[in-house]
């Protein structure tokens, strides 16, 4: 039974680095203002559908009837869509509300499940699948010491994912405009003490988190399908992910990334499918109530 | 100070204009209804002197509107011939089942401000139990001893997640109770050969009766009873301390009171009537109890949003909400929109504009206008 470790070890590490992903955006929105943004995984489906949309002909919106771009070119163009759709979802909804956590929480799950319905709208119930690296540039699938058949965009997934934390890394501690989001995320009273616009902070933060979000979509949608509902595994994978590692911070986020990406896929192969779920569940509730803080968490004691 | 955005600070401006403009339409308002509001004085000093202590004293035009509104649900059989084209006697026993939930989700998270997004796992557990009676047990159970028994499984459920959960606050309750939600529908699909997984489980359940003005009293008549004990209890003291938790909650814990007995108390009430509506589910529907018709997350946020349209912490708000909503998504809107999903976008639209511009609730609004309407201090 232990023949095939290998094959689930580097499975495992794969899944691992897009939940990262999916994760990060979702831990950095919390850090600033507090907000649990349930919009999330409206998100990724939203980055999910605009790369469709861009790269292939499965769906037909009258003004986009028959573009077919590049892969290449559809990537970044997604993104951008994406994180804009972000920042929007601050300014004309969440800025409103963000002082009552409560009700920010009600409104972004609303937010996500009327993209449910748009998404139904537009594109049907039926789910869809698309490439992300073309044919002719990469093999399908790659072989790994002794693991065979590994899928390509599952690779090119984990190198883009330690791009991004690479690039998030460096902006968050090495520039300015970054340090003053962590600042924000520490003590909003110390960063305002300080000369940053909060006010700023906060939607650059949206327009980040929405960037990795997409990505984040793309991939997840080029690994397994695009349907209406994909939303709600990833965004409850984000939270549990975010509660473990610890609200609002990037570390943490990461680490626990990789703890529940080995533990779903360790369980997935040797209890069953079914149970790859409950298990993560379950650490979840017991994370939330022995150390609500988290792995790297620090409470949050700001009047 | 704050710094506000340029956004907000907009649309502060077009509230405030609106208002303004709004103004002489409000004071013709006030012209005609004021007499109204006169004439329906008396029958409600009637009622304020009599029941008025337990369920709150109202303005004449109040009581005239609650009693109309009260009515209307209650001859709904009588009137909904005039509309033949409708299908309301379906549409409103549905909406009172609704009812029930949002009522029931109001009485533990509107009041407490505990938010609970796993009510749905409750009247889950009250249609799984009935569910798996009759597939499992003996099929020719009737609703006599099969709704007793999913009560209980709701009760047991409410108690199961109460007491842990309770101990977190704010956000962290929300997210258990959230998490309760994925927990039980992750459960259903890991034991798929016992519940049958997505597909639920399609045992051919007989409804009650199958005259149709009938079955709506047989859902209106328990809602309107429960109404009845949820206000009461409402404005009980109970209900009040509920209220100071919701305010302060450690002002509560100083006045000698333990907030976690009443805020288990107040989950575990507002599960009987979670499972109460579950099993009036499972009669009404007579259809499959799989996770989408009763557990999944949906569910419980469209308890919510009925609750929030309606007016959080009200009771008689979201009885109201879950008949608006039902209306509009089945009947109105069905006259503009053929397709199901736009249908529920302009809903879900609805509620996040009352989330965002109106947190207090549609009824809330027109409630405490009517009110003002005599000028008294309100």
């Amino acid at each position: 039974m232990l023949s095939g470790l290998p094959t689930v070890l580097v499975n495992a590490a794969l899944i691992s680095a897009l939940y990262a992903l999916i994760a990060i955006g979702f831990t950095m929105i919390f850090g600033v203002g507090g907000i649990l943004n349930l919009a999330h995984g409206a998100l990724l489906m939203a980055g999910a559908y605009a790369y469709l949309l861009l790269e292939r002909d499965t769906i037909s919106v009258a003004s986009l009837e028959s573009v077919t771009l590049h892969p290449f070119l559809a990537f970044p163009i997604a993104v951008a869509v994406v994180a804009l759709l972000s920042y929007l979802l601050y300014v004309v909804i969440v800025q409103f509300v963000e002082d009552n956590p409560v009700t920010t929480f009600l409104a972004t799950i609303v937010v996500a499940l009327a993209a449910t319905e748009v998404t139904l709208h537009y594109a049907g119930s039926a789910s869809h699948t698309y490439t992300l690296i073309p044919e002719d540039l990469l093999p399908a699938t790659v072989g790994l010491g002794p693991v065979e058949g590994i899928r390509t965009v599952e690779v090119v997934g984990f190198a883009v994912s330690w791009i991004a934390i690479g690039a998030l890394w460096f902006y968050v501690t090495k520039t300015d405009s970054g340090r003053a989001i962590r600042a924000t995320s520490m003590t909003e009273r110390g960063a305002q003490l300080t000369g940053v616009d909060v006010h700023a902070v906060r939607g650059r933060t949206w327009l980040i988190a929405g960037a990795l979000a997409g990505i984040g979509g793309i991939f997840l949608g080029a690994s397994s399908q695009a349907t209406p509902t994909m939303w709600l595994h990833p965004l409850s994978l984000a939270f549990i992910i975010v509660v473990i590692g610890g609200i609002g911070s990037i570390k943490g986020s990461i680490v626990a990334a990789y703890l529940i990406g080995f533990l779903q896929t360790g369980v997935g192969e040797y209890l069953g499918q079914n149970f790859r779920g409950i298990l993560s569940l379950a650490l979840l509730v017991i994370v939330l109530f022995v150390l609500p803080q988290g792995l790297f968490g620090r409470e949050f004691h700001e009047a | 100070m704050r710094r506000r955005s340029a956004f907000v600070r907009l649309t502060r401006r077009t509230k405030a204009l609106l208002r303004r403009a709004l103004l002489p339409v409000w004071n013709a308002l006030r012209l005609v209804l004021g007499p109204v509001d006169r004439v329906l004085q008396p029958l409600a000093n009637g009622y304020n002197r009599s029941l008025g202590r337990h369920f709150g004293e109202m303005t004449g035009l109040q009581f005239g509107i609650l009693a109309l509104g009260f009515g209307g649900i209650a001859t709904v059989p009588f009137w909904s011939p005039l509309f033949p084209d409708m299908s309301l006697n379906s549409t409103l026993a549905l909406a009172a089942i609704w009812a029930i939930f949002a009522m029931s989700w109001d009485i533990q998270s509107g009041y407490t401000g505990y938010i609970s997004f796993g009510h749905s796992v409750l009247s889950g557990a009250a249609a799984y139990t009935i569910g798996l009676l009759l597939l499992h047990h003996d099929p020719s159970m009737g609703p006599a001893l099969t709704i007793p028994l999913g009560v209980l499984a709701a009760l047991v459920m409410g108690l199961v997640i109460a007491v842990p959960a309770l101990r977190l606050r704010g956000p962290y309750f929300s997210l258990i109770t959230l998490v309760g939600v994925l927990l039980f529908t992750n459960l259903v699909f890991a034991f798929s050969e016992w519940t049958q997984g997505e597909l639920g489980i399609n045992r051919p359940i007989d409804p009650f009766t199958y005259e149709p003005w009938l079955r709506y009293y047989y859902m209106v008549i328990p809602m309107f009873l429960i109404a009845i004990g949820l206000t009461y209890v409402a404005r009980s003291n109970v209900g009040m301390v509920l209220v100071a938790i919701r305010e302060n909650e450690t002002a509560v814990s100083d006045a000698g009171l333990d907030p976690t007995k009443f805020k288990v108390s107040s989950f575990v009430l507002s599960s009987i009537p979670m499972g109460i509506g579950g099993s009036l589910l499972v009669y009404f529907r007579g259809g499959p109890v799989s996770p989408s018709n009763v557990v999944e997350l949906q569910n419980s946020i469209e308890m919510i949003a009925i609750a929030v349209v309606g007016g959080m912490g009200s009771i008689v708000g979201p009885l109201f909400g879950a008949f608006l909503l039902f209306f509009l998504e089945e009947e109105l809107l069905r006259e503009f929109f053929e397709e199901s999903s736009i249908r529920t976008l302009v809903l879900w639209l609805l509620v996040l504009g009352v989330l965002v511009f109106a947190r207090n609730g549609v009824f809330r609004v027109l409630w405490h206008g009517l009110g003002a309407v005599g000028g008294d201090e309100e």
